[in-house]
């Protein structure tokens, strides 16, 4: 089996040079058991040697003519640095230390040594993000660092997954932080047409990374100037070592199963409640005009009970004409979720090299079984991170990963045929007759969705090739000379086939989609380092220019008129009713530099600055100017505190920058015509009105933190305070229409984003037994400032609005009081001036006020990690606090019977007769009785706190892996979303429609697929 | 030494970056600078295709709007099952400020608008011969657009009375930029209905006889007979229905059943929307029809006592179907068919209509139209015929074709429990509207 692999490195291309001038070899220890470390860094300071510490915590290591220091690095110890002397034998023994100050942090266009920043990075390393049942790495982030919300908005594998870094600051260009992944912005828009939007970011295979690293302040985020006002996240890839190669290999594999269901009416419930409804609808709509039915009530009666049996009879089969003489009972939901899916990872990584050449391979298998019927997502990757020294001063190398990644989606939530919509269907329906054939309308209610799932596919494959190749020049000391090209190319096929049974396809005897879409991103850059010491003096400058290319091609066809369901391609439509191909792109041209100045590590003080142009601004502001400085104090340095035994290490910082925000769409500041065909010719109108002075939103933020580490650093943390202000937002204006036109962007108004952000880990217990916490909560108060002059509203018919003085995308609609004990009518509080709390049952009486926010008040996560001997536990909380969740399906499947949709059990408790205190109205089929679109009824708490991972793991004793020729091997049962403490009675609070999601709106429960809970049992083995 | 020369090709490498200033300049692919939308003769005559385009957008007529009059005024006849809220509270009489269908109707007619005034500003650079026939057909459509917003945004208009209740806003100037000129106030709806004749008497001048299926003279004239009709001015409105049928263009269909479900106009359309499995969207398919059809889920059902309307050997009884559990107009199950907005024998039976009123017989008499149009039904001529007779025969001919609300409100008849000129007959002025121009007034009940 070595054989085998080390075989395969050389398929890799490494090289194998040796030219060691002189071998150290030691023994790594822990300072408290003296137990040995396995797996620690060993690396020749200023050069690329080193190596990892083995089974026994021995090392041996080629020290470079010249090197004379060993910085040794290990996961919860400190990183040290040791002289090398005469001897060749030098043994280490390294302490528990939760925070490494000394750690090397990734920042734009260089690295930085953690306890010298002036700016707030959080750091996660790679090591947390392994092995999660997770599709994307930002899943993985959740809870984990102080102010990043991370949200899938549902619980469809390889579906969008929100961040927001501080809050939202923008209302019409995208809220997501810039994603860097080894230097080169990625592509970030979702290019697939069927179903909801996919996670471009799903292309990238989470155990592939090192570190991830968020920016989140100006000072560190300033360099990415007029796309870093929404974050920046530098996603680092792992590197090989010089020294023995290091074989891994994971397996890991189990099922999942939603975290909620929902309760459905059965079916005497279901005919029990929509009799009712009938009565309840006639009584009402003879009272409105009683001359309608001749003075007769009982004829109003009779006639909306004789449409609703009318119905219940056509709805429990093709022939049957009495429902009372059947007995189906199905149970709807039950169908919509797979049974028993499975997800499985596997993956083969190896690292090593010489000291000229180091190498990172890996490959990767997962597959994702949702929690949907007929939903998975499967991704194979590859990648190669190759590093040569070539002369003394000159090293180049390639960063490089394929993925192919496939996905089985489903519709997005608004559509019939998304299998959450079969809830909707009637239990007094059968699935099938007598032929295995499922029945459809008019037997069902509504199109059903398990047709879709037999006689539907949408296929959508993905191919993502990232490279960055580059090359470093040592032009003198301390100075380097970068140049690097970044290559993003991502290629999207999406196929989907609706055969002639599905409601796509009936019409036209079948129905193809076929897209392909292509995005090229070119990123050239070329930058210089220098760092250099001068006595107390330490000196880092940093001084370039990128500039990057996007194209993006769009091709699509549709047809219809299949001959058989077997075909599916579109050779085989008789009728092509779409042939379309698109073409966009933008650039950027960018200058960027940055001064970091230290005195003695004590005081520290820094500036940056970028320019940036973009064809996306108008021709009035083509260049934006983004400045930062900020400084930094470490107390713990000063004679009066050096020696303290509490306080072990203490930094003030402060931060000021301005940031923009540019992810707008291409061309907006034109005045443009579009191509619009009629009567077989083609046309031209009006698409948008021009705006030459377009130009990128500002942020301007500022952020004071303190960073402590306490009784030598088993207790450290960070605290921070940031106001963003954010202004000439790129604001869709609403413009009369009256002009022909609906909107018109342009830079105005303001969004304020305020928060607290507090850090602390904790070494609790130290020693056989470990214990570790980490725990981070953030508050951020999300505020519209202004909006476009005289304007107070951005109001686009949906629940979620912009309003001046609350939160982006607030939750506005009428504010239900309840129902009238006396009649039954749903009421509504007036909420206009002089009539404040007075009710009425009209409800376009009532004036629309703030019934609720989507955005969390803070949120949170806490981590323990408990260790023993080869024993370990990681319990992993999230939470957010404080949000509300709009149940928009609710309108459908929580109206007492409204119209013929199953219903949920807590419908039964409505309104029957005078007197009766309830808060669901009368059931009135088919009137609207407190089902009104926006409407406080329908807003609940969306706080929840979840038990987002629980891992047991087992490392083997060495004494039984020697035997085997193995280094290491780990055994591990994981654990996801395992429990969640919620009031929210939808599926799981963890959701927001991916129908309908965007700036504005969130927050929307609308047939949204629950996240999945997951079992996973994993193993891994190192040679 | 060597440093310096390294650093200097640093620099270089940096400097070479700077060339790429001109790489910002990119332009879009898909759409064109509206500097030459309008700069030449074949540039005018596509965007007034692109007038066209936005005029038949399913919001508007393509055509939401002659669905919203069939469910609004169509109590006892017909019922809206679907799960849409718009449409819903369009039956119901319910509508809210924010009704989704109301704002688009409002968004869709005025994109037609701004269209046809950037078509009607760049006439100069039009071919001299082709010059009228551009205007005619931008003013048609300019007026049609007014006409429906102005029928459906406003009280009703009231013959003899002075028509000062708001109208909507009339904008007659292309938008080349926003600014505080386009918040414009609402006009009164006597202005409204001014504008509308205006524009169609001059079209009806400049367009040709025949225009494939351009709005053409004969499209003007029945236009302006509808809108006389809606007016009350019955002289006016049989002279123009009459001026159709004189031209002689367009003539009936022996059977009732082949103007529907067509891909091309026939010889009975005066005009109609284009639609095609490559261009438009016909939403009367939607709504109206099935989804082995390719309509939505049968959202509008036709009720027993619309059926009861007609005699059992009544062609266009025939016409109605059984599916899905309820009884369903047949007059829109190609799901790429045109749309048919006007055709001849509604001008037959506006003349009739009008001359049974004035006791005229301009171009034929009362009796003689309705026959004409009832014995195409399959039914006996009649010897005699009233206006009541005559609008019986209007409601079973033009069934579901959009006619519903706006005969109820001419007539002054109620529409359910609510009278002619109720204000939840009128549409509100959509939310939007109103919050992106302080000078609009809403409709009262909004």
């Amino acid at each position: 089996m070595k054989q085998t692999l080390l075989t395969l490195l050389l398929v890799f291309g490494a090289a194998m040079a040796f030219a060691q001038t002189r071998t150290i070899k030691g023994k790594i220890l822990d300072a408290g058991s003296g137990e040995p470390l396995i797996g620690a860094t060993i690396l020749a300071k200023g050069t690329s040697a080193g190596t990892i510490s083995d089974v026994d915590g021995n090392y041996s290591l080629s020290l470079p003519s010249g090197a004379n220091t060993l910085v040794v690095s290990f996961t919860g110890y400190a990183t040290l640095e040791v002289a090398v002397g005469a001897s060749n034998v030098v043994d280490i023994t390294m302490a528990t230390d939760q925070v490494s100050l000394s750690e090397v942090v990734v920042v734009g266009y260089g690295t930085q040594i953690k306890s010298t920043l002036t700016g707030n990075i959080a750091k996660l390393d790679g090591d947390k993000l392994k092995d999660l049942p997770i599709v994307s790495m930002e899943q993985g982030i959740q809870g984990k660092t102080a102010g990043v919300f991370v949200e899938s908005v549902n619980g469809k594998p390889g579906g969008a997954v929100r961040v927001r870094i501080r809050g939202a600051a923008s209302i019409t260009a995208s809220n997501q932080p810039l994603y860097i992944v080894d230097g080169i912005p990625i592509s970030v828009d979702a290019q697939n047409s069927s179903g909801a939007s996919l996670n471009p970011l799903a292309d990238l295979n989470p155990n592939d990374i090192e570190s991830v690293e968020i920016l989140k302040d100006a000072s560190a985020g300033a360099i990415y100037g007029s796309r870093a006002a929404n974050g920046v996240v530098l996603i680092t890839t792992k590197t090989g070592r010089s020294g023995k190669t290091y074989i891994e290999a994971n397996f890991q594999t189990g099922t999942s199963q939603p975290t909620g269901k929902r309760e459905f009416l059965d079916r005497d419930e279901y005919t029990q409640l929509f009799l009712r409804s009938a009565e309840g609808a006639a009584r009402y709509e003879y009272a409105l005009d009683p001359d309608a039915w001749g003075g007769n009530e009982q004829d109003a009666i009779d006639w909306y009970t004789e449409y609703v049996k009318g119905r219940l009879n056509r709805y429990s089969g093709p022939d049957v004409t009495d429902y009372t003489t059947t007995n189906t009972n199905t149970n709807w939901q039950d169908q919509l979720f797979a049974d028993k899916p499975v997800s499985t990872q596997a993956s083969l990584s190896a690292s090593g090299g010489n000291e000229r050449t180091k190498y990172y391979a890996a490959a990767a298998w997962n597959r994702q079984e949702g929690v949907l019927k007929g939903n998975n997502f499967e991704r194979m990757s590859a990648r190669l991170n190759l590093d040569q020294q070539a002369t003394e001063r000159i090293n180049f190398g390639v960063n490089m990963s394929l993925a192919r990644t496939f996905t089985d989606q489903v519709s997005d939530d608004n559509a019939f045929s998304t299998p959450m919509q079969l809830v909707a269907l009637s239990p007094l329906t059968p699935m099938r007759d007598e032929d295995g054939v499922l029945y459809d309308r008019p037997t069902t209610t509504y199109y059903n969705g398990l047709i879709d799932m037999e006689e539907a596919n949408r296929d959508v494959t993905t191919f993502r090739s990232l490279a960055n190749g580059y090359a470093r020049w040592k032009l003198m000391d301390g100075l380097l000379l970068n140049g690097e090209l970044g290559t993003d190319v991502w290629t999207l096929r999406d196929n989907a086939f609706y055969g002639s049974r599905t409601d796509a396809g009936n019409a036209s005897n079948g129905f193809g989609s076929s897209v392909y879409a292509q995005t090229v991103n070119l990123t050239p850059k070329a930058f210089l380092n220098y760092d250099k010491s001068f006595g107390v003096h330490n000196l880092g400058l940093t001084l370039g220019t990128e500039y990057q290319h996007s194209r993006t091609d769009r091709t699509i066809v549709e047809g219809g008129e299949f001959p058989v369901d077997d075909l599916k391609t579109l050779a085989s439509a008789a009728n092509i009713t779409l042939g379309s191909s698109t073409i966009t792109e933008f650039s950027f041209l960018s200058y960027f530099a940055r001064a970091n100045y230290d005195f003695d590590r004590k005081y520290l003080l820094s500036a940056s600055a970028r320019i940036d142009g973009s064809s996306r601004f108008g021709s009035n502001s083509r260049y934006g100017f983004f400045p930062s400085i900020s400084a930094g104090w470490v107390l713990s340095e000063e004679d009066f505190l050096v020696d303290n035994s509490l306080i072990s290490f203490l930094k003030l910082r402060a931060s000021y920058g301005k940031t923009g925000n540019a992810a707008i769409g291409n061309f907006r500041h034109l005045g443009l015509y579009d191509a619009a065909a009629y009567g077989g010719q083609s046309g031209l109108s009006p698409s948008q009105i021009p705006n030459p002075d377009l130009e990128w939103e500002k942020t301007a933020q500022t952020d004071f933190g303190i960073d402590f580490g306490m009784f030598n650093n088993r207790l450290s943390g960070e605290i921070d305070y940031y106001i963003k202000n954010t202004t000439d937002l790129l604001l869709d204006v609403p413009v009369p229409s009256t002009s022909g036109f609906r909107t018109q962007t342009q830079n105005v108004g303001e969004v304020e984003n305020k928060g607290w952000e507090f850090v602390l880990n904790s070494n609790n217990l130290v020693g056989d037994f470990k214990w570790n916490t980490s725990f981070n909560i953030a508050i951020n108060k999300n505020n519209v400032v202004s909006l476009s002059e005289g304007q107070d509203l951005i109001d686009d018919g949906n629940t979620n609005v912009v309003k001046v003085g609350e939160s982006i995308g607030a939750f506005y609609g009428a504010e239900y009081a309840g129902v009238d004990p006396a009649n039954g009518d749903a009421i509504w509080y007036k909420n206009g001036e002089g009539t404040g709390r007075e009710t009425t049952n009209d409800y376009a009486e009532a004036e629309f006020v703030v019934i609720g926010n989507p955005n969390p008040d803070f949120i949170g996560g806490i981590t323990n990690s408990f260790s023993w001997k080869g024993l370990s536990l990681d319990i992993m909380f999230q939470g957010v606090y404080g949000n509300e969740i709009y149940k928009d399906g609710d309108r459908f499947m929580a109206c007492q019977g409204c119209w013929f949709d199953n219903q949920t059990t807590d419908q039964l408790d409505h309104w029957n007769q005078p007197g009766d205190v309830v808060s669901v109205p009368e059931p009135r089929f088919w009137y609207q009785n407190g089902d009104q679109t926006r409407n406080s009824r329908y807003i609940a708490d969306g706080s929840y706190l979840r038990l987002k991972t629980l891992t047991i793991g087992y490392e083997l004793p060495k004494s039984v892996l020697e035997r085997l020729g193995i280094s290491r091997t780990r055994l591990y049962v994981i654990g996801q979303n395992l429990l969640t403490f919620t009031k929210y009675d939808g599926w799981d609070p963890e959701v927001s429609s991916d129908a309908f999601t965007n700036n504005i709106v969130s927050g929307v429960d609308f047939y949204s697929a629950p996240q999945p809970k997951v079992i996973a049992f994993g193993i891994s083995v190192g040679f | 030494m060597k440093n310096k020369i390294l650093l200097l090709a640093a620099f270089m490498t940096v400097l070479s970056f700077t060339a790429c200033d001109d790489k910002l300049d990119l332009l879009p692919h898909q759409s064109l600078d509206e500097s030459v939308a309008l700069n030449s003769d074949a540039n005018v005559k596509t965007v007034l295709n692109g007038a066209y385009d936005a005029f038949s957008d399913d919001n508007f007529l393509g055509a939401d709007v002659l669905r919203n009059a069939e469910l609004q005024g169509g109590d006892g006849e017909v019922i809206w099952v679907g799960t849409f809220v718009g449409p819903r509270e369009i039956f119901n009489k319910t509508m809210t400020a924010s009704n989704f269908d109301a704002q688009e109707m409002w968004v869709n007619g005025y994109n037609t608008v701004n269209i046809t005034n950037n078509v009607l500003s760049s006439l100069a650079v039009v071919n001299e011969e082709d010059r009228g026939a551009v205007e005619g057909e931008a003013k048609f459509l300019r007026a049609y657009a007014y006409f429906e917003l102005v029928r459906t945004f406003a009280l009703p208009y009231e013959s003899g009375g002075n028509n000062s209740q708001l109208g909507v806003p009339i904008v007659l100037e292309p938008t080349r930029e926003i600014s505080d000129k386009q918040n414009v106030p609402r006009k009164s709806v006597e202005e409204g209905y001014q504008q509308i004749i205006a524009d169609l008497t001059s079209a009806e001048g400049l367009l040709p006889d025949e225009n494939e299926w351009r709005a053409s003279k004969g499209a003007a004239a029945g236009l302006l007979a509808r809108v006389y009709l809606q007016m009350g001015d019955y002289a006016n409105a049989r002279d123009a229905a009459d001026r159709v049928i004189v031209l002689g263009v367009n003539s009936l269909m022996g059977n009732y059943a082949d103007l529907f479900n067509r891909d091309d106009n026939s010889s009975e359309d005066i005009f109609a929307v284009q639609v095609s499995n490559q261009d438009g969207t016909n939403s009367m398919n939607t709504y109206f029809s099935i989804p082995d059809f390719g309509g939505r889920d049968g959202d509008i059902e036709i009720l027993p006592d619309h059926l009861a309307l007609y005699d059992p050997a009544d062609t266009r009884l025939a016409l109605f179907f059984d599916a899905s559990g309820a009884t369903r107009s047949g007059k829109w199950n190609n799901q790429f068919g045109n749309i048919g907005l006007m055709r001849l024998a509604e001008m037959y039976l506006i003349r009739a209509e009008c001359n049974a009123r004035l006791g005229t017989a301009t171009g034929a008499s009362a009796l003689d139209d309705y026959n004409t149009v009832h014995t195409r039904a399959g039914l006996p001529a009649a010897n005699s015929v009233s206006v009541d007779d005559i609008l019986l025969e209007r409601r079973r001919e033009l069934a579901h074709e959009g006619f519903k609300i706006h005969d109820l409100k001419r007539l002054k008849l109620d529409a359910g429990p609510y009278a002619y000129n109720a204000p939840e007959l009128v549409f509100p002025i959509p939310l939007r509207e109103m919050e992106a121009n302080p000078m609009l007034e809403q409709n009262q009940g909004y």
